[in-house]
C-alpha cells in the first residue's frame, strides 16, 4: 500500500506550498485517478510516490518502506513505476529493446535474465517487431507503449501514468485504455492523471485536486454529481453526463453520475418506466439504442 | 529520417567482431598510418582495401564518408605539391610556386595518410552500431575508472548524445518552422541580421534541451538509474573470430616490422618499383 500522510511540499519556503497537506492510501490492485486543473499538484504529487521528490513536511511510505531512506528508494522505484508525459523524454536507449534492458540493468540483473524479461514485455504490449528499431523512427503512439514497456519490464506494483493519452489519436488513446485495463486486471495498481474525464472511465475511484490539496476524493459516480465544482475548475465534463444532466435539467427523473452509454441507456428507460421499456422493446428499439 | 551515424546492420565476420577488436586495430592501423613512410603505404593500403571488401563497403558509403574532408585532403595536397620547403621558410607575401617532384609525392604521401585515415573509421562506423562503439569504448577505458575517471557516465552521456541528436534536429526543425511563420528570414539580410536570426534559434533551442534534460533525468531515476554499477542486454564477449582477428592484426604489425628492418633492400627494390 502507497501511504501519504500530511504531505507538505513547496519549491521555495517563502512561496505557497505546491502541496499543502495531502492524505490518501492507495491500495494494491486499485485503479485511481487523479484530475485537477493546470498547476494543481498532481504531477508533483506522483513524483513523491516514487522519492523523486522529498516531503518537507509528512511522510510517504510504500508497502511501509519510507521514502526518506535512500536504502530503500532503489526497490521503491522498482515498485512504483512511472511513466511520464512526453515519451520523448524517457526513451534513453538507442534501440527499442536496448531502452527496455536500461531498468533492469540499473538493478543490475545478469543479461540472460534481462533478455528474458525484455522479450516477455515486448511481446506482451505487441511490440516484438520493433525491437531492433530506432526510438526516434517510431510513431507518437509506438513512442508511448515504449515509454511505458520500459516501466513494465520492471514488474512494478504500482504504475503512475501521466497524462498517458496526451498528443494520440483515437486509436492509440484505445490502445492505451487497454493496456491499463489488462495490467489493472493482472492486479497493478493504477494511478492515472488525466485531464480529460472522459479517459478515466474505467477508474474505481477518483482524486480531484485544486490548488495542492484534495477536494474530493471517491467514487467516479459521486466526483460527477458534483458537476458545478468541475465545472468552476475547467474540467470538461463527458458529453454522455452533460447529455443527462440536461435532461435533468429539463425535469427528467434520471440520475447525472453517469459515464458510460450502458449506464445512460439504464437511467433513460428506467426514467421512461414501463411504457418507456415497452417501447424499446417494440419497434423504436434500435432508433432508441442509436440516438443514445 | 535521421540516421544515426553511417551503421548499416549487416553480417559480414567485421559487423560479427568485439567493438574492442574494432576499436584496437582501427587506432592500431591509423597509428601505422602516420608512422609509416612510402614502402609501408602499398601494404596499409591493400590491408585496408581486404577490410573494405569483407565488410562488404558500397562505393557510395566510401564516398560519402570522404566526401566532408575532400577539399581539405586536396588543399593539403596543393600545399605540399606548390611549396615544398614550406611558408615558413619563403619570405611573406613572396610566395614561389615551385613543383617538384619530392613536393608531389610528399603532397600524395600525406593525401592518402589522411584518406586511409577516413577509410578506417568509415569501416569501424559503417559495421559497428552507435551502442556497440560507446559498449566498447567504455570497456576499454574502464581502467581508467582507477584514475577516478568517470568511464561509465562518460559512455553513458555519449549514448544519449546519440540518442537525442535527432530528436533536437526534429525541435530545431520545429523552431526553424515556427519563426518563418512569425516572419524570420535567415537567407538574406546583412551577417549582423542573419546573426540575429540564428539567435532567435539558437535560444529557444537551447532552452528546450534544458527542460528535456531535467525530464530525462527524472526519467532515468524514476528508472532505478543511480551512480553505480549496471549491467547491459550484451555483455561483451571475446570469441574464435576477435582472438583470430587480433591474431592477424599482430602478423600485420610484424610483417611491417620485419619488411622494415630485416631487408631494407627488399624495400628498396620496392620502392624503386614503383616511383623509380
Amino acid at each position: 500500500m502507497i501511504e501519504v500522510k500530511n504531505l507538505i511540499y513547496g519549491y521555495h519556503p517563502s512561496d505557497r506550498p505546491v502541496l499543502a497537506g495531502i492524505s490518501l492510501k492507495v491500495r494494491p490492485g486499485e485503479y485511481v485517478a487523479l484530475i485537477g486543473p493546470n498547476g494543481s499538484g498532481k504531477t508533483t504529487l506522483v513524483k513523491h510516490l516514487n522519492a523523486l521528490l522529498l516531503p518537507v513536511e509528512g511522510s510517504v511510505s510504500v508497502d511501509g518502506m519510507d521514502t526518506r531512506d535512500a536504502r530503500d528508494v532503489p526497490e521503491i522505484r522498482r515498485r512504483v513505476g512511472m511513466v511520464f508525459q512526453d515519451p520523448d523524454s524517457q526513451i534513453v536507449g538507442m534501440t527499442v529493446e536496448e531502452d527496455l534492458a536500461f531498468g533492469p540493468g540499473n538493478l543490475c540483473l545478469p543479461p540472460v535474465q534481462i533478455r528474458r524479461l525484455v522479450d516477455e514485455t515486448l511481446t506482451k504490449l505487441g511490440l516484438s517487431g520493433l525491437a531492433r528499431r530506432i526510438p526516434h523512427s517510431l510513431s507518437g503512439g509506438e513512442k508511448r507503449l515504449v515509454a511505458i514497456a520500459g516501466v513494465l519490464v520492471m514488474k512494478p506494483r504500482y504504475l503512475v501514468l501521466d497524462e498517458p493519452t496526451a498528443y494520440l489519436d483515437h486509436t492509440g488513446r484505445q490502445r492505451v485504455f487497454s493496456i491499463i485495463r489488462e495490467l489493472n486486471a493482472e492486479g497493478i495498481a493504477i494511478i492515472h492523471i488525466a485531464h480529460d474525464l472522459q479517459d478515466i472511465a474505467d477508474a474505481g475511484r477518483i482524486i480531484l485536486m485544486n490548488e495542492g490539496t484534495i477536494l474530493l476524493d471517491g467514487a467516479p459516480g459521486d466526483i460527477l454529481d458534483e458537476g458545478e465544482t468541475l465545472e468552476s475548475l475547467g474540467l470538461a465534463v463527458p458529453p454522455i453526463t452533460e447529455l443527462m444532466r440536461r435532461l435533468r435539467g429539463q425535469g427528467w427523473p434520471v440520475a447525472t453520475n453517469v459515464l458510460t452509454v450502458q449506464e445512460a441507456l439504464i437511467q433513460i428507460t428506467t426514467s421512461l418506466g414501463r411504457a418507456g421499456a415497452a417501447y424499446l422493446r417494440g419497434s423504436g428499439a434500435e432508433e432508441a439504442g442509436s440516438h443514445v | 529520417m535521421y540516421n544515426l551515424g553511417q551503421y548499416l546492420p549487416g553480417d559480414t565476420i567485421i559487423h560479427r567482431l568485439d567493438p574492442r577488436v574494432k576499436i584496437l586495430s582501427v587506432l592500431t592501423l591509423s597509428f601505422l598510418v602516420f608512422r609509416g613512410a612510402w614502402p609501408d603505404a602499398a601494404l596499409i593500403s591493400s590491408f585496408l582495401a581486404i577490410l573494405m571488401v569483407t565488410a562488404s563497403l558500397r562505393w557510395t558509403q566510401v564516398v560519402d564518408s570522404l566526401r566532408p574532408l575532400a577539399l581539405f585532403v586536396v588543399l593539403i595536397f596543393l600545399l605540399h605539391a606548390l611549396f615544398p620547403e614550406g611558408m615558413s621558410s619563403s619570405p611573406a607575401l613572396s610566395f614561389q610556386v615551385n613543383v617538384t617532384t619530392e613536393g608531389v609525392l610528399r603532397g600524395a604521401f600525406v593525401s592518402w595518410q589522411f584518406i586511409c585515415l577516413l577509410l578506417c573509421a568509415t569501416v569501424l562506423t559503417v559495421t559497428t552500431s552507435p551502442t556497440e562503439l560507446v559498449a566498447g569504448m567504455e570497456r576499454l577505458l574502464r581502467p581508467l575508472g582507477r584514475l577516478r575517471i568517470p568511464t561509465h557516465q562518460l559512455a553513458m552521456m555519449v549514448s544519449l548524445a546519440l540518442r537525442f541528436m535527432p530528436v533536437l534536429l526534429e525541435e530545431l526543425e520545429r523552431i526553424k518552422t515556427a519563426q518563418l511563420a512569425r516572419g524570420a528570414d535567415f537567407r538574406s539580410g546583412s551577417l549582423v541580421r542573419r546573426a540575429r536570426a540564428a539567435a532567435s534559434l539558437a535560444v529557444p533551442l537551447i532552452v528546450g534541451a534544458f527542460r528535456r534534460a531535467d525530464e530525462l533525468a527524472d526519467a532515468m531515476a524514476a528508472r532505478g538509474y543511480r551512480n553505480g554499477p549496471r549491467t547491459t542486454l550484451r555483455e561483451l564477449r571475446m570469441t574464435v573470430l576477435d582472438r583470430t582477428a587480433l591474431a592477424v592484426m599482430v602478423f600485420f604489425i610484424a610483417g611491417l616490422e620485419m619488411l622494415r628492418t630485416l631487408e631494407p633492400k627488399a624495400v628498396q627494390y620496392v620502392y624503386a618499383l614503383f616511383f623509380g
